[in-house]
């Protein structure tokens, strides 16, 4: 293979953030916000294999009516695994806390975070939560990611992981608030001269808008973990209608947290989207303004539309009318993203790699996710649908799809600035288009499933063996998609070991981070970047030698 | 657009489409049309931006590394046209589905009433009117608005008849309700869709939807088979009639789940073979002078009591069913366990009919 043998041609070893200090504890008690990014990103990506397994038992279970492989009791906690280390583990921290992590300050032209010790605590929170998670799946815990009550508090059920697995959730709910508190006041007072807020990349405004949910809503849910751990321990009555309390209130509370916790999950996503559409077509993003100000906008009304959740809960039709218009509100800043994406790529320069392919399979699939999200905030057909697959395929598009295709993109457009290699191109495409087919099919089919009457969080479904055909297409397409993650995983890894030096700026990327090595060196920049429009990749062009981008010639730095 | 809209948008009584299951009551059809409403709406948009992406990927493909290309950065009649645009079409849908919303939760004056108790993990459907209890299984009549006024006995349940598009949570703790009427004869699958523990996926019924003049009659048979009946009759009354209360807890074929399986349970009660969490043994309190003078009144208490004494290894969650059997179905049920391996197969199977036919 070519990779193999290109020859190093520069024997000299640049001093980077992976180099500069060695050891174990030099990585786990680092202060350097790309080696935390760099943790969290193993971190997380180990999480996803692990949910990942759990998916695929889900898979096979249901390839026939009656269950081939689990038994129900079994199923309910490997429903309930998925789901929980999918959400809090994966998806959640999967761009803010991996990516942005890495990302945000060299993007802003900051040396670091503002807060680095509590940066890394936030990291050790995360690995403590991720301890009480595993401790959790050993006890067992078969409620659902939701906890609802009060199930969860029955304790004749014979599953002991339920407290642990509220405590885990409580604890990375402090590690993501504190992650976000970071950003907020990293992105309000660490920007460099001329580094003004409407010159700031997307993906800071996205990440920025993430981190004022984190913070607002993310107690929520603490407090509400908490509550439930103290009803189930001490038996006070605030859930439990057998103790006076109210099961429906419960509902109110997780939801207003996780609610705004979708869009914790999908405008991280959004925001690398943004840059992946405009660095690989070359192209200055389309108004601006309008996806920045749609970021804030989708961060604000997320908080008004929690009530969506429980249309058929037994809350008031009054309710029920008022949250299903307010949740049309949310569509539109989603619908604007979309058609600036588009406009972007008109008259582009579009570059088919892997990382441009995760972008458009994400605008392809989030248009599908938006689209089918209509339904559910429609009142009359929100009753038909709710609770049935055709939710599970709508928040797959959107959290899957959509939330974790924009972070594997994000994966292939830094990986080389990174780790400070490229993978394998062909690969990466190839690995891209097998996630993208085999997602389609495995959560197209679902909408039908839903659709035509079949209830989520089913082992078995003896009774409606007609639809056993959707979840064989179904199963084959997870299986699809799994063999492009474990082909992504090969050559990711490969590339560590084996692939060709990255150049500083191998895409023609024009915000700060292309503009420092691959990868980065210790303190990011050795002197002041100067700030100039990042969506304008006029002034760059190709060098065959470095096989990369560099700053033209005739054209003069800003500032100089 | 909007004529083929119009013609391909929903007809009563359609059957089963590419999207949605067949139509059997009267909401359904506003429920339909609202997803339809929606549907075109999406295919518009899918189908212009996937056309579009795809275009722009193969037109504006790179070619070598060149880097200038040059387009508009931004357009404000464009982006506030794409942003108001949207607008007007969510209020539409809004509007189009909130109206059906508010059918689908006003049930008619004068609708007949059915109570429903959701408990892990079986729907028992009570007919105040006829005195009746079904369980597993809702008999209503066609073309006649029916209402559920609906309560938990544990945790959370919903039930959802998928062809009647109606969906509605059962809560511990207060009443909730929905309506429907159905317009065409015959069965549909009625499944719990809020999550509630092991069993989920098994609670189960079937809502037999039979003509109006025949309702009544079932009705009136279900009330009263019974009373007829001889003792020799009763076990193949009791499997059919009353076990589906028993069954979500105790198997026929010897697999223990919530309590004791009921294969070989009145050889147990006979001979006294049962042990209580008390510490007590059941062979010690039968006979003259002790608590229960007859095997049967054993079980009679289990039945009306069932708290009072617990066999061990169970946790003793059984309901009391004081005031809900009358004595003659006490006596049924009691006649079932003596009889059990002739109204069922060693497999558990049911083998008889409600009238005392061999089930085929």
């Amino acid at each position: 293979m070519a990779i193999l043998t290109t020859p190093q041609s520069t024997p000299e070893v640049t001093d980077n953030y992976l180099n500069h200090t060695k050891g174990i504890w030099s990585w786990l008690f680092t202060l350097d916000h790309k080696r935390i990014g760099m943790m969290y990103l193993i971190c997380v990506l180990a999480a996803f294999l692990l949910g990942g397994i759990f998916a695929m038992l889900i898979r096979f279970q249901l390839l026939t009516p009656d269950g081939t492989i689990l038994t129900q009791d079994q199923y309910n906690q490997v429903f309930t695994a998925h789901g929980a280390i999918m959400v809090f583990l994966v998806i959640i921290p999967a761009v803010p806390a991996a990516l942005g992590n890495f990302v945000l300050p060299i993007m802003l032209g900051a040396k670091d975070v503002a807060f680095p010790k509590l940066n890394l605590f936030s990291w050790w929170l995360w690995v403590f939560g991720l301890v009480f998670f595993l401790v959790a799946l050993a006890g067992g815990v078969d409620t659902g990611w939701t906890f609802y009550t009060p199930y969860s508090l029955d304790t004749t059920t014979g599953m002991t992981g339920i407290i642990p697995v509220l405590i885990g959730a409580f604890i990375l709910g402090f590690s993501s608030i504190f992650t976000g508190m970071n950003f907020i006041v990293t992105i309000h007072r660490l920007r460099p001269p001329g580094m003004t807020w409407f010159k700031m990349p997307l993906f800071l405004w996205a990440t920025y808008a993430t981190a004022i949910i984190q913070v607002l809503a993310t107690p929520v849910i603490g407090i509400t973990l908490l509550l439930l751990i103290v009803e189930r321990t001490v038996g006070i009555g605030i859930f439990d209608p057998a103790m006076g309390g109210d099961p429906v209130l419960y509902q109110h509370f997780f939801w207003f947290y996780s609610h705004p916790a979708v869009y914790i999950m999908i405008l991280p996503a959004m925001g690398v989207v943004s840059e992946l559409i405009s660095v690989h077509s070359h192209r200055h993003i389309f108004g601006y303004k309008f996806i920045a100000y749609s970021s804030i906008a989708i961060a604000m009304f997320g908080f008004l539309v929690w009530g969506h959740h429980m249309f058929t809960s037994g809350q008031s039709d009054l309710m029920n009318v008022i949250f299903s218009l307010i949740t049309f509100s949310v569509s539109i800043p989603s619908a604007v993203k979309v058609f600036n994406w588009l406009a972007t790529l008109y008259k582009g320069s579009i570059s088919l790699n892997a990382p441009m392919i995760y972008g458009l399979a994400f605008i392809f699939i989030f248009t599908i996710g938006g689209l089918t999200g209509l339904y559910h905030a429609t009142l009359a057909t929100a009753v038909h649908l709710h609770d049935s697959y055709f939710v599970v395929a709508h928040f797959h598009y959107v959290m899957m799809g959509s939330a974790l295709i924009g972070f594997l993109g994000g994966i292939h457009h830094w990986w080389p600035k990174m780790i400070g290699k490229m993978y394998n191109e062909n690969a990466g495409r190839i690995s891209a288009i097998l996630v993208f087919v085999g997602f389609n099919m495995t959560f197209f089919t679902q909408f039908m499933l839903g659709s035509k009457g079949m209830p989520r969080r089913y082992a078995t479904y003896i009774e409606m063996p007609e639809f056993q055909i959707y979840h064989v297409i179904s199963t084959i397409g997870a299986t699809v998609m799994a063999v492009g993650f474990v082909l992504c995983a090969i050559y990711l890894l490969h590339s560590i070991f084996f692939g060709r030096k990255a150049p500083a700026n191998p895409w023609g990327g024009r915000s700060l981070e292309w503009q420092c090595t691959s990868p980065p060196p210790w303190d990011n920049f050795a002197e002041q970047p100067t700030v100039g429009d990042c969506y304008d990749y006029s002034v760059l062009e190709w060098d065959p030698n470095e096989q990369g981008y560099h700053w033209r010639d005739d054209v003069k730095h800003p500032g100089e | 657009m909007f004529s083929i809209l119009s013609t391909l948008l929903a007809t009563p009584g359609k059957q089963a489409n590419f999207w949605l299951p067949k139509q059997a009551s009267t909401v359904a059809q506003s429920v339909d049309f609202t997803f339809d409403v929606i549907t075109w709406i999406c295919y518009f948009f899918f189908f212009s931006i996937t056309a579009l992406l795809v275009y722009f990927m193969i037109k504006y493909r790179r070619k070598g590394h060149d880097v200038v290309a040059q387009g508009p950065t931004h357009n404000t009649p464009i982006e506030v046209t794409w942003t108001i645009l949207p607008m007007i079409l969510v209020v539409i849908i809004f509007v189009v589905g909130m109206r059906g919303y508010l059918n689908l939760r006003e049930a008619p004056e004068g609708s007949y009433e059915v109570q429903v108790t959701a408990e892990r993990w079986q729907w028992i459907f009570n007919h105040p009117k006829y005195g009746v209890t079904e369980v597993g299984e809702l008999t209503v009549p066609v073309g006649k608005p029916v209402r559920l006024l609906m309560a938990s006995n544990d945790v959370l349940h919903s039930l959802w008849i998928p062809d009647f598009r109606v969906k509605m949570d059962v809560v511990p703790g207060r009443y909730t309700s929905l309506w429907f009427e159905a317009t065409a004869v015959g069965d549909y699958n009625l499944n719990c869709a809020e999550y509630c523990g092991m069993d989920h996926s098994k609670m189960f019924a079937t809502v037999h939807v039979v003509p109006e003049e025949k309702f009544e009659p079932a009705m009136v048979k279900l009330a009263s088979e019974y009373e007829d009946m001889s003792v020799g009759q009763l076990p193949a009354y009791a499997i059919n009639r009353l076990y589906n209360r028993c069954k979500s807890c105790h198997s026929l074929d010897g697999t223990i789940r919530i309590g004791p399986s009921f294969k070989g349970l009145w050889d147990r009660v006979k001979g006294g073979d049962v042990k209580f969490t008390s510490g007590e043994i059941l062979l010690d309190l039968l006979g003259e002078n002790t608590e229960y003078v007859q095997p049967e009144n054993y079980i009679r208490t289990s039945l009306v009591d069932p708290q009072g004494h617990i066999v061990q290894g169970y946790l003793g969650s059984m309901p009391s069913f004081q005031g809900q059997l009358k004595e003659k179905q006490i006596t049924a049920i009691i006649e079932m366990f003596k009889h059990l391996n002739e109204v069922t197969d060693e497999a558990g199977n049911i083998t008889v009919n409600p009238d005392g036919t061999p089930r085929n």
